[in-house]
Parts: structure tokens; C-alpha cells; sequence
């Protein structure tokens, strides 16, 4: 082979994963990179940040580099509750959407296939309207006058329970966020399951397995790849998330989506903000090391 | 302050549409540009104003007395209004800031001073809004309209349960708030709860002693079980449907909730008072920003909103606060009679106007805050 002939390929290679890499560097580095700055410096008097520098003439000194966002973290135990708060509701969003979206990709997945791009339309629907626009939707069905809310306080009624609110309420800001993200864990787990060959279904049901055996032992190995990139999916986001909280949440349902939103408007403490979304960043990171790990010994058990 | 408008969003939309705003700056600017070209042929004033804050018709008049075209953009908050400002963007004549968003403005140097001489009609500004802390002799601001931060409620309701509408316990006391639970919403703002906190205790709402923050912020904690949720601009429909019975909020939110109470042919009315402990005055001063081409224009506009009749339609429309003494002939009777809108003068001692905090007090209260939404 001669020289020219193993570069064309190399070319052709950085021609094709070039731009995203550079979408990534441009959009994704350089961003944290400014993160990373931020969060070390002395938050402005007006908002904003303090310049690196002192300007001439200026009396008191807070200017240049700081660890004392990080210290502030650290200084009260209360920041750990809020992630140990989101990291729970998160974890329990990422649940329900699984147990929620299992049943509906295998539906649609074994679904003739003239309806399935049918059933997919269907599932991403949603995303049509604004997702601001949805959830304000959900403050009317879980209101005090709804009927969702008369029902189910006519039931708990006749066992003598007393009524109870939905709106405003840690429930609200589950379903919420289970509603926003269900598409997410639905989208991944479908494209898996779709690519199944119904065969081996067959081979197993041949060899005596039953419906659950089938399931257990045959789809659900399978279909990890597809749980894993779900739960990613709607697990990160949902750490995130601000607006769910804020417009289905009662007066406790602060997550750290919140209180990083707060540092930029409310409180206009940018370099605070930006180690709260450090600390993020560096614990979902930590999070998926984790479940890349399980996966990898998990899978590895099996092929054992 | 934050969203002190009626018409403003979510602070999470405001959020969004900064980031959204952000993103687009730069075909923004362009478009401005453009503005500027066409300014040179005809005469065009650039305001930066709050959603919903001048009637359509006072505009038409306006421009027809100019002989100039009056060019709107518009913000929910200052806070949105000054990331924009200290983004770049440029070319705004005037801006409507609320009092501790003018103060940043001034010390940041950002704003042009008045030329007096020009504004012939500033005797008919009530002197009670003349000369704030913010801005001693009125250097660089003129009041445009103002609102309060106070008790909105559902009147029948409250009577028959017998709830006193006069006082901040009504949100803080927990033998009230029993029988009010999860009807109660108050705002979701550090600032405005802890200033209605700090003067039920008696203190000023711009006091910075740690200790008295520890003590509104456990009188908050106290009466949190009770409330149902904290909420900026949520209540206004919550109240005129009837699902809320006490909220507190700002004035013209509430003249707001009334109306629309009213409209809808509710059986109940929506009433709203100033507790008598006080409460936050929200002033928003009409400014000239120093990147504005037109003082000549702005300097008529301010003149010109300084006639009573002008001024008065703003509050006719929105149920703003109105400090033009001249314009209470040509206010509807019963918005002028609302002592919740226009209060009576010994109330407007009690008064106070929030003045900005410093980034160490800033982090220190978000903290207290953190703790108190957690808890």
C-alpha cells in the first residue's frame, strides 16, 4: 500500500467526523471551559462578574481568581440534600418512564409495521406544542376544580380519606416530569426492540421456556443497550430541569435545577452558579462511569 | 424587583426567552441597525418598556404630537432588562426601570441626566415620589407609575371564615392560615417575601441584620406548611377562579384578578389591600439611556407623559399607581378611591422601596432561601 492510498481514507475520515467534533469542541468545551473560569472568580456588584484585574484606582481588592464559591458549597450540608433530592427524583422519574415505556416500545415494536411509523408519529406528537404550553396544561387537570381532582377525592371520600390536593405537590412535579420525558425512554427502547429476531422467541418457546422466561431471559438482555440510552436520556435532563418544579411544584419542591437558575436571575451570583452546575456535571458524569460499569460487568457475567 | 407586571411570564419563561434572546443578539443588533439608518430620514424614539405598560392610545397621541414614530421593546423583568443592556444592546432613548434597577443603571453610568428646563410639566409629580434614595433631586429620573406589593383575596370567603385583610399575619400566623390551608400562595421572590416578613416583625424591608433575616425566614418556615405554593404570577388566575382565597402580590396583578373576576360573572369578588405594618413600593422612573440618539424626542415623550391625562390612562388601563397629581381628575372614581391602588398618606410612610443588596448579603440571603424551600 502506498502512502497515498492510507491517507485518502484518513481524509475522508476527518472530513466526516470533522464537523461534529467541531460542533462538540465549539459547543460543548469552550462552554465548560468558561464554566470552569467562572465559577473561580468574585461575582460583580451589579451581576455579572468582577474583572480579573483590578481597574486603576480601585480601593478594596476582590478581584483575580477564587475557591470561594466551592468553599461556600461546601460550608453547609444543605446543597448536598438538594442533589441528593434531584439525584432522587431523577432516579425515580427514569423508573416510572422505564416501567411506563417498556410495555408501549414492545407493543409498537411487534406491531404490524404499516402502523409503527404510525404509533412513533404518535409518541412524538407531543413535542409539536411548546413544552411550557403542555405543562401549563397539567396545572389545569390536576387543579382543585378539575375532574381529575373531584374523582379521585370522591373515592378516597367513600373510605373516609380526606380529600387531597394534587397541584402543588411532589406528585405534580413526578408526572410532570414523567410526562415531559416519556418520549425519551419510548424512542431508544423501540429502535432496540424493533431490530429483535422474533426467532429466537420461537427457539426459546421450542426449549420450554414460558412468557416470562422469554421475557427474562431472551428481550430483557437484548434490550439493555436500549434501557441504558433511555435512561440516560430522561435521568440527565431531568437533573436539570427548572421549569417543572417551579410551575407544578408546592412550596418544598426546590431541585437543583432551581436553585442554579436562581444564582443567574434572583440572586445574580454567576460564580456560584457556575460551581453548582460543576458539581452537576462532575456527579452525572460520576453516574453514568457507574452504569457504564454495571453494564459492562453485567453484559460480561453473560458472556461468561 | 421581579415581574411586577401583569402580562409578564414565568420567571422560567423570562429565563428562556434570555437564553433564546441571547442566542439571536446578534441578527438583534442588525435589525437595530437598520432602525438607526431609518432614523436619519424620519424621527423615531426608542423605547425600552415593560409589557403592557402604555395605552395604545396615548401612543397614537403621542406620535401625532411629535410628528414621530414611537418604536417599543419590550421586557418582563429588570433583571432581563439589564442582562439585555449589559449585552450590548444599544439604541433605546428611553427606559422605564423600577427604583434599585435605576440605581445599577446610575452607578454604572449608563444614563444621561435630565435637561429640566424642558420638562415644564414636573410640578404635577407628587414630591412624596420625587427625590428617592435611588436618585437624589432627580438628576436622571422622572416617576412614570408605581405598584404596591400587598393582600389580594377572595372577599366572601375571607368574611365568612372572619380573617383580618389588614395585616401580613394573615399569610404568617398559623391560627389564620388553619383555615385557609392550600389556599394561600405568596410570591416567589426572595426579596418580596422576606420584605413582608421583615415588616410584620417591625423591621424595614432593606434591613441587612443577619439575625432579624434568621427570624423572617423561620416565621416563614413556620407558615410554608400552610401555603400552597409560591407564585409570581400564577395567582392572578388561581384568585379570579375562585381556587385561591389569599395570595400575596402586587397591585396591579391584583386590580387584575378583580376585573377579571368581575368579566367572568364570578359570585365572588376578588378584594386587595396594603397591610397596615406596610409593604414594598415599586417606583418605575422614566431614564435616558446614554446609547440613545434622540433626547430631543425623549425629553418631549416625558413631558408629554407628564400631563395628567396622559398618565391617567395608563392607570385606567392597568390599575397602576399613578404619582402625577394632575391625572387623579381624569382616573375612573373607583380606581382613584382604591386605597389599595392610590394609598392614603399616612400608609405611604410605611412604605419602602427595595434598595439592591451586595453580592456577599446576595449570596447569603439565597442561602437562607435554599434553606427555607428545602425545609
Amino acid at each position: 500500500m502506498t502512502k497515498e492510498e492510507a491517507n485518502a481514507p484518513r481524509a475522508a475520515r476527518f472530513l466526516v467526523s470533522g464537523p461534529p467534533l467541531l460542533f462538540l469542541v465549539v459547543f460543548f468545551v469552550v462552554p465548560s471551559l468558561i464554566m470552569i473560569l467562572t465559577s473561580f472568580r468574585f461575582p460583580g456588584e451589579f451581576g455579572g462578574l468582577a474583572p480579573i484585574t483590578a481597574p486603576a484606582g480601585a480601593v478594596d481588592g476582590e478581584y483575580g481568581l477564587t475557591a470561594e464559591a466551592y468553599q461556600f458549597f461546601f460550608s453547609d450540608i444543605l446543597y448536598a440534600e438538594i442533589f441528593l433530592k434531584s439525584f432522587g427524583v431523577a432516579s425515580a422519574t427514569t423508573l416510572i418512564c422505564l416501567v411506563m415505556a417498556y410495555p408501549l416500545a414492545v407493543l409498537i415494536a411487534r406491531s404490524e409495521k404499516r402502523f409503527r411509523n404510525l404509533m412513533v408519529l404518535l409518541v412524538v406528537l407531543p413535542f409539536a406544542s411548546n413544552f411550557l404550553i403542555r405543562i401549563y396544561a397539567w396545572m389545569i387537570i390536576l387543579g382543585p376544580e378539575s375532574g381529575l381532582s373531584h374523582f379521585i377525592n370522591t373515592i378516597l371520600g367513600a373510605f373516609g380519606i380526606a380529600p387531597v390536593t394534587l397541584l402543588f405537590s411532589p406528585f405534580a412535579v413526578l408526572i410532570g416530569m414523567v410526562y415531559v420525558h416519556l418520549p425519551f425512554m419510548v424512542l431508544p427502547l423501540y429502535t432496540n426492540l424493533e431490530k429483535h429476531d422474533p426467532s429466537l422467541l420461537d427457539a426459546a418457546q421450542d426449549l420450554g421456556a414460558n412468557g416470562w422466561q422469554r421475557f427474562w431471559r431472551v428481550t430483557w438482555p437484548l434490550s439493555l443497550p436500549g434501557v441504558f440510552s433511555g435512561s440516560a436520556l430522561v435521568f440527565i435532563p431531568v437533573l436539570g430541569m427548572f421549569a417543572v418544579p417551579d410551575i407544578l411544584g408546592g412550596t418544598g419542591d426546590i431541585l437543583i435545577g432551581n436553585l442554579i437558575k436562581d444564582q443567574f436571575l434572583g440572586t445574580r451570583d454567576w460564580p456560584f452558579g457556575s460551581a453548582l452546575s460543576i458539581m452537576l456535571t462532575l456527579a452525572v458524569l460520576s453516574v453514568a462511569g457507574l452504569a457504564t460499569w454495571f453494564a459492562r460487568s453485567a453484559t460480561g457475567q453473560r458472556a461468561a | 424587583m421581579m415581574n411586577t407586571r401583569c402580562t409578564s411570564p414565568a420567571p422560567t419563561a423570562s429565563f428562556v426567552l434570555l437564553l433564546a434572546w441571547l442566542v439571536l443578539s446578534t441578527t438583534g443588533c442588525a435589525r437595530q441597525d437598520q432602525d438607526i439608518v431609518l432614523s436619519s430620514k424620519e424621527n423615531v424614539l426608542h423605547l425600552f418598556n415593560w409589557n403592557n405598560y402604555i395605552a395604545p392610545e396615548t401612543v397614537r397621541r403621542f406620535e401625532k404630537f411629535c410628528n414621530c414614530r414611537l418604536s417599543q421593546d419590550y421586557y418582563s423583568d429588570n433583571e432581563e432588562m439589564l442582562a439585555k443592556l449589559s449585552a450590548g444592546a444599544t439604541g433605546y432613548d428611553l427606559i422605564i426601570p423600577t427604583g434599585n434597577a435605576m440605581d445599577t443603571l446610575i452607578r454604572q453610568g449608563a444614563l444621561k441626566p435630565l435637561d429640566k428646563s424642558l420638562l415644564t410639566n414636573i410640578g404635577n409629580i407628587n414630591p412624596a415620589y420625587l427625590d428617592t434614595p435611588f436618585d437624589p433631586g432627580n438628576k436622571y429620573s422622572v416617576p412614570y407609575a408605581y405598584t404596591l406589593t400587598l393582600l389580594g383575596f377572595n372577599q366572601e370567603k375571607v368574611k365568612s371564615l372572619g380573617l383580618p385583610t389588614d395585616t401580613w399575619a394573615i399569610i404568617f400566623e398559623p391560627k389564620y392560615l388553619e383555615k385557609i390551608k392550600g389556599r394561600v400562595t405568596v410570591l416567589d421572590s426572595q426579596r418580596e417575601l422576606m420584605a413582608a416578613a421583615l415588616k410584620y416583625l417591625g423591621y424595614s424591608v432593606n434591613d441587612t441584620d443577619e439575625n432579624h433575616w434568621k427570624e423572617a425566614a423561620n416565621l416563614i418556615v413556620r407558615a410554608k406548611p400552610y401555603w400552597a405554593a409560591f407564585s409570581n404570577t400564577g395567582y392572578i388566575k388561581e384568585l379570579a377562579v375562585g381556587n385561591l382565597w389569599v395570595a400575596q402580590g402586587y397591585s396591579n396583578d391584583m386590580f387584575q384578578a378583580a376585573l377579571d373576576a368581575k368579566n367572568t360573572g364570578r359570585k365572588f369578588t376578588i378584594g386587595y389591600s396594603t397591610p397596615k405594618e406596610g409593604a414594598v413600593l415599586a417606583l418605575d422612573s422614566m431614564v435616558l439611556h446614554r446609547s440613545g440618539s434622540r433626547s430631543d424626542l425623549a425629553h418631549q415623550f416625558i413631558n408629554f407623559m407628564l400631563e395628567g391625562k396622559n398618565s391617567a390612562e395608563l392607570t385606567n388601563l392597568i390599575g397602576s399607581g399613578n404619582p402625577n397629581m394632575d391625572a387623579i381628575q381624569y382616573i375612573q372614581a373607583e380606581i382613584a378611591d382604591n386605597e389599595a391602588i392610590f394609598p392614603a398618606p399616612e400608609m405611604l410612610n410605611r412604605l419602602e422601596m427595595l434598595r439592591d443588596l451586595d453580592r456577599k448579603q446576595r449570596r447569603v440571603l439565597s442561602r437562607l432561601w435554599t434553606e427555607i424551600k428545602l425545609r
